[in-house]
């Protein structure tokens, strides 16, 4: 790497560092809810746990691992130094100084409105600002991209974009355009509520935005985890990208359809349109289409890397695969977790099942499983695979990092599994406590504390990682050439309309003006729609 | 335009008209709720266009002022459990817009701290009809009697809002101190707390200062008339809208408490 290794390590320090305080408030909540201890006393400090947990797991964890991934795909990928080092700086001073002040009113019990930004719930304004900053720093990272990108397409006329740095500008534009929704929501609906300009708030509207956020955002969390399937994973494990054409359909195909989808999350709300309901639950459908697309294409990939190695049969491949490799043993978990999630998610997105799980604890076990699971798993590959050369030159303890990679798989599907189940008996989320002594809850109890004990083996798996990147020290001295996976055809032109983006932001764009411009124009329309904000932490 | 460009820009735009045909036309033609009014409302049903609600019709002024007696009974604290019942009954029903705890940022009055009496007075006053808000009444029909003194019971027991102390006299409106007794308009605090408080009556510090200046209204014009013996119709008839201005500021000052 050139000029961005400090940026890089800088980036998922912090990222780490804040993952491990959230974490354990996350098991902090699992204990206070479980029959093992008593009623939390107050549960105001139960939902500002959740807050916290919230925002650093949904917005500083994966943003800074997605801008840091971004850096260092832009340096590896494109063989040069990252262009507008200063600027990648200002944006990370940016992140940070967004999220002390976003901190503050969320210690001090004046910004317990979750992590959702759901009206007619109001926090303090700095909690808003500090959000704002955080999006403003990761779209300085947006514009690096880009800028990045077009310095090196100036070097390399017509030349193929590297896929990471395809699928890395496919989360960049994505989350630039996603982002816009939740900006729109706190500039003009909350924050002028927040600086008690106003005392009514928009909510469904407010809702609206949100949505326009809220689900499009999870796929710029899991661009990086698919990036390393597709250009981490064949090289870690030997074998040869089976089809680089198909990583670059997979990564346009969410560019273009995760976003104009986000309505599925308001099922339950009265404000929005059936009509568009339906529409937003048929596209929701379209994008697990780029997801099976990889499932299919890194099966294929990882089946090269078994037959290089001797395996045969139709199945008995599976054996010979290096099972001691931890990127090996991360993607079979990964793609274990991606498949009890993604079929949860397919229930979660159909306007006639999700009724019978909305806003019950399947919702949570649902994201936990695809995003703290299928996803950060990957995120750890990512750190482990890029450590050597942000450390320079080091080999990781490969039985610890197993070891890592195990606990986290297991304790996440003891702590998912079980809220999937009560979610289906009906236990609603974001309860602060249940009393286990009614006969008709009594029978759920055990499945709060096997989640706890999951959630346990989450923290332990959780400090073995940061152990591993602290205690890592350089141990040569020049870490050998980093490389990216080479597909099965290298030699293969990449097709014109998938080495580019204008058409696929171009379709993003227009479809997100049929699938919202109604529901927005009208909502903004409609006078009586405000309700009085409920402001935190006040009387 | 290349092949694969153009295939792209039709299969997706032919995906979009199926998947709205779908959902705008063939799934509502298939419930009544939706097919009632012809083939366009069924479209904007789909589309989320609100039906037209609360023309008027639900806030018509109550012909009749109030049927209810007070009585000393309404101001006494109930049994040791309303207070807890009626907190529950509260979140589900009344915080939305009286906020968590009886405070609120809204122009909804603040109920931290009312009188029970007061409280009782005006849900009955929802309940029978004889104040109108499309809102209240319909909340207020599905109370029972003890719903109502429970209410009443959680709300007395908040801490009440005050307004900053005035140090000097000067400064009180004349209305709120002597009132006007040629115009046959009695000094506010003589029923409202300061100088006497009535049964009935409610505390008035800290509250929204539109409502305040709305409610004088509507009592000036007729609009509202659950007063007993039109005792708020007769005061706010004689009152100009500056007086109505300067009270209500004076009530609605930033509240202490």
């Amino acid at each position: 790497m050139f000029a961005a290794r400090k940026l890089v390590l800088a980036h998922f320090w912090v990222a780490f560092v804040a993952f491990g305080a959230a974490i354990l408030l996350g098991e902090w909540q699992m204990l206070v809810r479980s029959p093992m201890v008593g009623w939390v006393s107050n549960p105001e400090h139960y939902y500002r746990s959740v807050t916290f947990h919230g925002v650093v797991m949904a917005y500083v964890l994966p943003t800074l691992v997605a801008m840091a991934f971004g850096y260092a795909v832009c340096e590896l990928a494109l063989k040069r130094p990252l262009v507008g080092l200063k600027w990648a700086w200002i944006g990370f001073w940016l992140v940070i100084a967004g999220v002390v002040l976003a901190a503050i009113p969320m210690a001090t019990g004046y910004a317990s409105v979750l992590y959702t930004f759901y009206p007619p719930m109001i926090a303090h304004a700095t909690f808003y600002i500090g959000v704002v900053l955080v999006v403003v720093g990761s779209w300085v990272w947006v514009g690096l991209m880009h800028v990045n990108l077009r310095a090196w397409q100036r070097e390399n006329p017509g030349a193929a974009i590297p896929l990471a740095m395809f699928g890395t500008l496919a989360g960049a534009y994505l989350w630039a355009w996603t982002s816009l929704g939740a900006a729109i929501e706190v500039l003009v609906l909350i924050l002028p509520v927040a600086l008690g300009l106003k005392g009514t708030i928009d909510a469904g509207l407010a809702r609206v935005f949100f949505s326009w956020t809220l689900h499009a955002i999870v796929y710029f969390w899991l661009m990086p985890a698919y990036i390393a399937f597709y250009t981490i994973v064949p090289r870690a494990i030997g074998g040869r990208l089976y089809s680089d054409t198909m990583g670059r359909v997979a990564f346009v195909l969410f560019l273009v359809f995760s976003m104009p989808i986000g309505i599925h999350h308001l099922f339950g709300d009265p404000q929005v349109g059936a009509g568009f309901k339906f529409v937003h639950a048929a596209m929701t459908a379209l994008v697990s289409v780029p997801t099976l697309l990889t499932v299919f294409t890194i099966t294929a990939s990882v089946e090269i890397a078994a037959r290089l190695r001797g395996g045969q049969g139709l199945f008995a491949w599976v054996k010979a695969l290096p099972w001691k490799e931890p990127a090996m043993l991360a993607v079979a978990f990964s793609f274990v977790m991606l498949g009890f999630g993604g079929a949860g998610g397919i229930i979660n997105m159909s306007y006639q099942m999700n009724e019978t799980i909305h806003n019950t604890q399947w919702v949570t076990g649902h994201f936990h499983l695809i995003f703290a699971g299928a996803i950060v798993i990957m995120y750890f590959v990512i750190a482990y695979d890029l450590w050597p050369q942000l450390v320079r030159g080091v080999s990781l303890p490969a039985k610890l990092v197993r070891t890592q990679l195990w606990l986290w798989f297991v304790g996440m599907m003891v702590l998912t599994m079980p809220w999937h189940l009560v979610g289906l008996l009906g236990m609603p989320r974001r309860m602060a406590y249940f009393d286990y002594s009614n006969p008709a809850l009594q029978s759920q109890a055990w499945t709060v504390t096997a989640s706890t004990i999951g959630g346990l083996m989450l923290v332990v798996s959780a400090v073995l990682f940061i152990y591993i990147l602290a205690t890592a020290r350089r141990n040569v001295a020049e870490p050998a050439p980093y490389s990216f996976a080479r597909s099965l055809h290298p030699d293969d032109p990449v097709p014109a309309g998938l080495n580019g983006f204008a058409l696929w932001i171009g379709m993003m764009v227009a479809l997100t003006v049929v699938n919202y411009g109604f529901p927005i124009a009208q909502l903004a329309s409609v006078k009586e729609s405000s309700v009085p904000a409920i402001h935190m932490g006040r009387p | 335009m290349g092949r694969g460009v153009f295939w792209s820009i039709v299969t997706l735009a032919a995906l979009t008209l199926v998947t709205v045909a779908i959902g705008f036309l063939w799934l509502p033609s298939a419930h009544a709720d939706f097919t009632a009014k012809g083939v366009w409302d069924m479209i904007c049903r789909a589309a989320g266009v609100p039906e037209k609600w609360g023309d008027g019709a639900a806030a018509k002024p109550a012909a009749r002022s109030t049927q209810v007696v007070l009585d000393a009974s309404m101001a006494r604290a109930g049994p040791a459990d309303a207070g807890g019942r009626g907190a529950s009954l509260a979140l589900a029903q009344c915080t939305m817009c009286h906020g968590p705890q009886g405070m609120t940022q809204s122009n909804a009055p603040n109920l931290a701290g009312q009188y029970s009496d007061v409280i009782v007075k005006q849900l009955l006053d929802y309940k029978q009809g004889d104040r109108a808000s499309s809102i209240m009444q319909s909340l207020a029909a599905a109370l029972a009697e003890r719903d109502v003194t429970d209410i009443a019971a959680y709300y007395a027991s908040l801490p009440k809002p005050r307004n900053t102390p005035v140090q000097d006299m000067d400064k009180v409106p004349a209305l709120v101190k002597t009132g006007d007794p040629i115009r046959n308009i009695a000094p506010c605090a003589a029923c409202h707390g300061g100088i006497e408080r009535k049964l009935g009556t409610p505390w008035l510090e800290g509250m929204p200062r539109e409502y305040l200046a709305q409610q004088l209204g509507a009592f000036a014009s007729g609009e509202r008339r659950n007063d007993s013996h039109k005792q708020m119709r007769n005061v706010a008839r004689g009152m100009t809208p500056a007086e109505i201005s300067e009270v209500s500021d004076f009530y609605a000052r930033q509240a202490h408490e």
